[in-house]
């Protein structure tokens, strides 16, 4: 999926932030295929700018394009299409579903990505076979960003967004999530967009940009 | 999913919302149902209808009435009464034409204690005009008594008027009151003593009656010539001797029937010949000054300006369907409207109770949104949540409808109104368009509060 930012400015992030930043009030794009790191530190607008793709924001002014169509112009229903099928995103705060076990949170998806493993396979990757049973609200947060993103991976996708994934991961399981993201993103030929505080995650980017 | 949007709390308004629901889809039903069964009833009988009693009209004073006749229909004014519009028939009143006396006996024995002594008069109308003929309404020359129906309303007047005010008389419920004798008095000089007996209280007619054969015995044989069936007799252009009887006319030789001329004491100007007055009294045997017409529902106002037109007097006798079917539908309204009431206050509730449910769930309904669930399938969710528990409260209000109609039926058996038990096809059919406006009304309320999640 091609992205195309046109001179972006949301509404929330103060002016003094914009000058310097290589997203907002610049245009760009990201083609179709390609991993793109967004680093910066918190509060300059990561979030918002995976929230403004994901169709879950409309305060910003210039455009968002997603295959050349904005994305102020999609209907609720396309919104929906959209993000059963097309753009999968991990959010920071995970939204998982505590009261349900990890493999339930697994499969509380609305389609199925026909590329993706099966859920014991991936729950072996990222070292989570043995919490599969385990209510959500009974794990680290580390074990429930582990688990949110397996979901991510689990729904089709032609674009990822990824929201700070390892920033309650240890080394070993980044490393271990990233390969599974990689994997993901090239069985999908999917485009990815990931945010980090700065450090960057060990996964083959096309780019970066800072906020 | 459900597991996932399952929300604490809420769980007291369901419980009320399921109550007005159950009330108010039971009252409905039921109201319904009744509405058709009253339906039945009153289809299978007689249309409803009213009775009347019609009469002149009296002008003037005592003194100006003193001495004339009774101011009875003619032939031709029946005619025109009974075409009047919804009138169904008409029926003459009968009097009685000799003075008549009566003790009544409260104590049930002759002689026993005080009687109740009045001067009264009797009436008779066909049998037919009656609410119902007692099995004792037979009377000939050999019985002993005489079976006498009065308004109902004179045994409360006795009850809660006369005995309460008099020591000696007791209130009487219907049985006693039956079983009182009765000494009837006939003739200024007690000619003639027979026994009587109240056997009904009549609610539509507003008069002591007695048997028409009895009665029609009674005038031809202690029968007096009333004030309008005296005359006097003219000769040589003055009056000849005291006002003569319609025999004694009659008596005369045909030459002087023919020539002689008499005038009424009432106006004794008007002379007229003997052979008229004799003719018209033929005709005068069978005419009635009061008459008693049932009509068909209601009497319009068109009908009651032609009476008034017609300077007639109107007294409605006691309306019996036309009354029962006045309360049957005003207690069916209530039932409605109560039944009403409760089902909208439970729509309302259930709907406040499901915009909370779904506010309450709103954090995973809108994770579960985000993850692309459709609004269409959480709607389906939280709807098919609301379905269940209305059709846990909807079935049984059905059953309970149904129970309480059969019950109804049970005892309308009872009173010999003979019903159907079950809700009928049409009630069903109600029930499923109260059902299905219910399940829109809810389903719109779930569908918005799960749109608005994602605002």
């Amino acid at each position: 999926m091609r992205i195309e930012l046109q001179s972006i400015r949301p509404h929330p992030i103060p002016e003094k932030l914009i000058p310097g930043s290589e997203i907002w009030a610049t245009d760009l794009s990201i083609e179709s295929g390609q991993k793109r790191l967004i680093a910066a530190q918190s509060g300059k607008g990561k979030s918002t700018l995976l929230h403004i793709l994901y169709g879950l924001r409309k305060d910003f002014s210039g455009e968002a394009l997603m295959d050349g169509y904005s994305v102020r112009k999609y209907t609720d229903a396309e919104w929906e299409n959209i993000r059963r099928r097309k753009v999968s995103i991990l959010f920071q705060d995970l939204k998982l579903f505590p009261q349900l076990n990890a493999r339930e949170n697994l499969s509380l998806i609305p389609e199925e990505n026909p590329s993706a493993p099966s859920v014991d396979e991936m729950l072996t990757t990222v070292g989570m076979e043995d919490f599969g049973m385990q209510r959500v609200e009974t794990l680290s947060f580390g074990q429930r960003q582990r688990i949110a993103l397996l979901r991510a991976l689990r729904k089709p996708f032609e674009l990822l967004l990824l929201d700070e994934p390892f920033s309650h991961l240890d080394e070993e399981n980044a490393i271990a999530a990233s390969k599974l993201i990689e994997q993901m993103v090239e069985l999908n030929k999917a485009s990815l967009i990931l945010s980090s505080l700065g450090d960057v995650p060990p996964i083959s980017f096309d780019g970066k940009f800072s906020l | 999913m459900r597991e996932a949007v399952r929300a604490k709390g809420s769980g007291w308004e369901i419980w009320i919302a399921s109550l007005g629901c159950l009330l108010g889809s039971c009252l409905l039903i039921l109201a319904v149902q009744l509405y058709q069964d009253s339906k039945t009833i009153f289809g299978k009988q007689a249309p409803p209808s009213n009775f009347f009693t019609l009469n002149k009209k009296i002008h003037g004073g005592a003194l100006v009435n003193m001495g004339k006749g009774e101011k009875t229909f003619s032939q031709e004014e029946l005619d025109e009464i009974g075409r009047m519009e919804g009138i169904m028939r008409i029926g003459g009143f009968t009097r009685n034409k000799f003075p008549l006396t009566l003790y009544i006996w409260p104590s049930g024995k002759v002689g026993l204690g005080a009687a109740a002594k009045t001067d009264l008069f009797f009436e008779s109308i066909p049998d037919d005009f009656l609410d119902f003929v007692p099995e004792t309404w037979h009377w000939d020359e050999k019985s002993s008594i005489v079976p006498i129906i009065v308004p109902k309303f004179y045994l409360d007047l006795w009850n809660f008027g006369l005995a309460p005010a008099r020591v000696e008389y007791p209130a009487l419920s219907n049985e006693a009151a039956t079983g009182m004798p009765i000494e009837l008095f006939i003739g200024n000089n007690r000619e003639a003593t027979m026994e009587g007996r109240f056997v009904a209280f009549s609610k539509r007619i507003n008069s002591v009656l007695v048997p028409k054969n009895f009665l029609d015995w009674a005038n031809e044989k202690y029968g007096k010539p009333d004030a309008g069936q005296y005359f006097f007799l003219w000769k040589d252009g003055a009056v000849d001797g005291p006002p003569r009887t319609i025999e004694f006319l009659q008596s005369l030789p045909d030459d002087q029937k023919e020539n002689g001329q008499v005038s009424p004491i009432s106006s004794p100007a008007e002379r007229k010949p003997i052979s008229e007055i004799l003719q018209g009294q033929e005709e005068v045997d069978d005419l009635h000054s009061r008459i008693i017409v049932q009509i068909e529902g209601s009497p319009s106002e068109a009908f009651l300006a032609q009476l008034e037109e017609l300077h007639y007097e109107i007294n409605r006798e006691f309306p019996e369907q036309d009354l029962v079917k006045k309360i049957t539908n005003s207690i069916l309204l209530g039932t409605c409207v109560i039944g009403l009431l409760f089902s909208l206050s439970s729509i309302a509730t259930f709907a406040t109770s499901f915009r909370l449910i779904v506010s309450q769930a709103s954090e995973p309904a809108t994770n579960l949104l985000l993850l692309g669930f459709s609004s269409a399938t959480l709607t389906k969710l939280f709807f098919s949540q609301f379905v269940r528990i209305f059709l846990l409260v909807f079935l049984p209000a059905l059953a309970l409808g149904a129970w309480l109609q059969s019950l109804l039926c049970q005892k309308a058996t009872a009173y010999g109104i003979k019903l159907e038990a079950g809700l009928s096809v049409w009630t069903i059919g109600f029930a499923l368009v109260y059902c299905i406006v219910f399940l829109m009304i809810n389903l719109r309320v779930i569908r918005k509060s799960v749109d608005d999640l994602m605002r």
